[in-house]
């Protein structure tokens, strides 16, 4: 699939190849493969031999990365435009014909321990990667993406080259172009790039570990001295990119924390969390998120927590807030506010580049919409009622999932 | 690079207004000269202490209604204190312009800095102070500070200060500081994205055009940073899995007309973790980090020019010999031609990839107004990125990173091998 967006402020062109394939792929004693082999395709191919792809990106000053999601693996690079087509031979390249060497998994396998022990530095990765664990009992969500640090030391080259030529193919993939010229062309060039690669004969169906309905929460508590300010956490089970409540729950997580440029920002301020909890002193810090997802996954509320603060008070604080958004409409004036960041949000992150076609590429990769303009009317179309209703379905007590982050005092 | 209409007001400030067809929303940045460079001597924090409360409420609005005018407009905002400027950075809808340029103005000239709202600044910064000790990053760029710079230089802590100074700062020491150091002379407003030249200005104009000038002279003397031998320093930071390493020395000014030939020399060392020798080398062909990359600051003085590394505490010395060693190499002339063209390659080719955003323009902007760059200062930058020459970078790095001299800080769980 190819999908082409006109952006003429810049002479540059954003490519980005999206494959369906994540964590969500991924059982027990592989969990990490597919982020693996992310990083094995920076590694060569026969044409492009090890470094001849970041050179050549480097060289034209391209933005350039990938990471891995639950749902997807995805690749882009932001290059002059005319440089476009080079990209595009880059990318159809390492479609098919990446080497993936026994010497090169080797030589990866301590970065990726190494970017994994980075986010183990973190509190708050720590948590979450529990709570995420916790919120499912069936589905792979529940494994995340990086991978345990032990299936990561124990990953094989033939896992990994089985399972870049089952789901790294045209036919299990698609193409996003943002970029300063015609759509067509746009199209026209990706096409001749991509259309000879063989479809994958192997790429069976898609995951079906259907989660079960929650019915009771679900509670972790994580105690490390790895950080000094608790936390709290919350996942609600949330419905899937698709549901008709998406955009209304989108609509929600702005009223609970606003559209956060971090703890030292000045907007997000108005918001209930910001108001209930940093405002009155127990928090340093909140934020609320809704990520548009392929099956059911979650929503998030945390707070980090000012010294001495209990989780419990900060807790009650949380599900109180949560508990006036599911029972109340949201207030004329509060409702304009939060339709207003919402709506500039989107042309916000639109109006670069890059993210205009990761946008467009994520809401095409979950079916949330078939553009932006599409998300934009359902976002501009949300009313008080339905994120009112969204909330009552979401935030109740039997889909919850609580987790607290306890600093220990040092050995 | 579009178009930049340049203006000066009266009262000093300087314009930029970069207009950017086909945008729906514009990006705002105001610098103004009152970042750890412009702090009073011994009282790191103070500056940051007073811009956090700057955006809690005005002499018109508390900070209630302030923040919740804001967020009816949907704007997203911020004033961070770096090395150089207090930089307020703000994007809106551009039909919001006036409206957003209206309210930093506010927040900048008119602030309540009630007492009540510096204490909530001082609770805040301290529970961050707090959380910063357990950060190995937070903890491992303090201590680099220290290594470097002497007493009284004002990068010697982070921006964020010394938790002593923001426990005892009193609100009157910073409504002083603001009415010292805030001000529209030698400060700096650039728009750029979706809005007209002409619309731009007239908001411009409307916000800022009152704005006092200072009254008193704005003159700053700080002690040099030099390191005469390798210092070293070793955090423990309890359970965590990872150390950071930082490797430095004290950069040059953004004035300097060598920084454009530090930019290159940077770019060929360890810059970026997939185009440059340290990172090709550390994370490529060794696998020992997941990130490796240096950075310069731009400022007046001497800002940090640093490796940072993310390593195992296995290889912690590995890593660092490394570092040194591909450093050495570039102190000896050992770059390969292509190493060097690919360097400058880069640094041309971002600048128009950076005209993708409104951010992007307006950052690039602002540098070459802040430092007084020079009105044909994007026609000039790229011919002379290109001229650097091999003999350029090799002296740029005898100079400013001499492998023999240097500054590490390593913070987190214990270490195998004895570093010094």
């Amino acid at each position: 699939m190819l999908y082409a967006l006109e952006a003429r402020h810049a002479p540059v062109v954003s490519l980005w190849v999206w494959y369906h394939v994540g964590g969500r792929n991924e059982v027990p004693g592989t969990t990490g493969m597919s982020h693996f082999l992310e990083h094995m395709l920076f590694k060569g191919t026969t044409k492009h031999p090890k470094g001849d792809l970041d050179r050549l990106l480097a060289r034209y000053g391209a933005q350039w990365n990938a990471f891995t999601s639950e749902d997807v693996t995805c690749y882009f690079e932001t290059v002059p435009k005319a440089h476009y087509k080079t990209a595009l031979e880059l990318e159809s390249d390492r479609m098919r014909n990446a080497l993936i060497s026994i010497e090169e998994t080797e030589a990866e396998r301590t970065v990726i321990v190494s970017e994994r022990e980075g986010y183990e530095n973190d509190p708050s990765f720590l948590l979450g990667e529990e709570l995420q664990a916790v919120a499912f009992s069936r589905h792979t969500y529940g494994q995340g993406v990086i991978g345990s640090k032990d299936e990561i030391k124990l990953m094989t080259r033939d896992g990994l080259y089985a399972h870049y030529r089952r789901f790294y193919a045209p036919n299990n993939s698609y193409v996003v172009v943002t970029g300063d010229d015609e759509p067509d062309r746009l199209i026209e060039d990706a096409a001749a790039a991509f259309a000879p690669l063989e479809p994958s004969r192997d790429l069976g169906e898609p995951p079906k570990a259907p989660e079960p309905e929650q019915h009771g929460e679900r509670r972790v508590v994580v105690h490390r001295a790895g950080g000094t300010l608790p936390i709290v956490m919350l996942a609600f089970r949330a419905p899937r990119a698709t549901d008709p409540r998406a955009a209304a729950l989108s609509a929600l997580v702005v009223a609970l924390a606003g559209t956060s440029t971090g703890s030292d920002g000045a907007s997000g301020r108005s918001s209930r969390l910001h108001r209930a909890l940093v405002e009155t002193g127990l928090a340093t810090d909140v934020d609320a998120s809704f990520q548009l997802m392929k099956d059911p996954y979650l929503l998030w509320a945390d707070a980090t927590l000012r010294p001495g603060v209990k989780h419990a008070d900060v807790e009650r604080v949380l599900l109180e807030e949560l508990a006036k958004v599911a029972t109340d409409l949201v207030g004329d004036a509060e409702f304009e506010r939060v339709r207003r960041q919402l709506l500039a949000a989107t042309a916000f992150n639109t109006d670069t580049i890059t993210w205009r076609a990761y946008r467009c590429g994520q809401l095409l990769s979950t079916g949330a919409a078939n553009s932006i303009g599409e998300w934009y009317d359902k976002l501009a179309g949300v009313t008080r009622e339905q994120i009112r209703d969204a909330a009552r379905d979401i935030l109740t007590e039997r889909a919850r999932n609580v987790g607290w982050f306890v600093p220990e005092n040092a050995a | 690079m579009n178009r930049i209409e340049r203006s000066i007001l009266s009262n000093g400030l300087r314009v930029a207004i970069v207009p950017i067809a086909g945008l729906r929303s514009t990006s705002v940045l105001l610098a103004v000269e009152a970042g750890q460079w412009f702090e009073p001597a011994g009282r790191a924090g103070i500056a940051r202490l007073m811009a956090q409360a700057m955006l809690r409420g005005t002499k018109m609005r508390d900070a209630t209604t302030w923040a919740g005018a804001l967020d009816a407009l949907g704007a997203v905002a911020r004033l961070d204190v770096g090395q150089h400027a207090a930089v307020f950075s703000a994007q809106c809808l551009g039909t919001d312009l006036r409206e957003l340029l209206d309210l930093m103005a506010e927040a900048i000239r008119t602030p309540a800095l009630a007492d009540a709202e510096i204490e909530f600044v001082r609770a805040q910064t301290l529970a961050q102070l707090e959380k910063d000790e357990r950060d190995t990053r937070a903890v491992s760029d303090r201590a680099w500070r220290q290594l470097v710079y002497p007493d009284g230089h004002p990068f010697r802590v982070p921006p964020i200060g010394d938790a002593s100074v923001v426990r005892t700062a009193r609100p009157d020491e910073i409504r002083a500081h603001h009415r010292s150091a805030i001000a529209p002379d030698g400060a700096v407003l650039v728009i750029a994205g979706g809005t007209t030249a002409r619309d731009g200005a007239a908001a411009a104009d409307h916000a800022f055009g009152k704005w006092a000038k200072r009254t008193e002279p704005h003159e700053t003397r700080h002690p040099l940073a030099t390191l005469s031998t390798t210092k070293h320093r070793v955090e423990l930071v309890p359970d965590k899995t990872q150390s950071d390493v930082i490797i430095g020395w004290p950069g040059l000014p953004r004035t300097d007309p060598r920084f454009t030939a530090a930019r290159v020399t940077n770019m060929v060392y360890a810059a970026d973790t997939f185009a440059s020798r340290a990172g090709h080398v550390i994370r490529d062909q060794l696998g020992l980090a997941y990130y490796v990359f240096s950075g310069m600051g731009a400022s007046r003085g001497q800002s940090p020019w640093i490796v940072r590394m993310g390593v195992n505490p296995q290889n912690v010395k590995r890593a660092i010999e490394v570092a040194l060693d591909e450093l050495r190499k570039v102190t000896v002339g050992q770059i390969a031609d292509d190493d060097l063209a690919l360097a400058k390659d880069k640094l041309v080719g971002e600048l128009d990839v950076a005209l993708e955003s409104p951010g992007g323009v307006a950052a690039m902007v602002l540098e070459a107004e802040m430092f007084d760059l020079g009105d044909d200062h994007f026609e000039r930058y790229p011919r002379e990125l290109r001229a650097v020459t091999k003999d350029q970078v090799v002296d740029i790095a005898r100079l400013f990173l001499p492998p023999e001299r240097y500054a590490l800080a390593v913070a987190g769980p214990p270490l195998p091998d004895i570093l010094v």
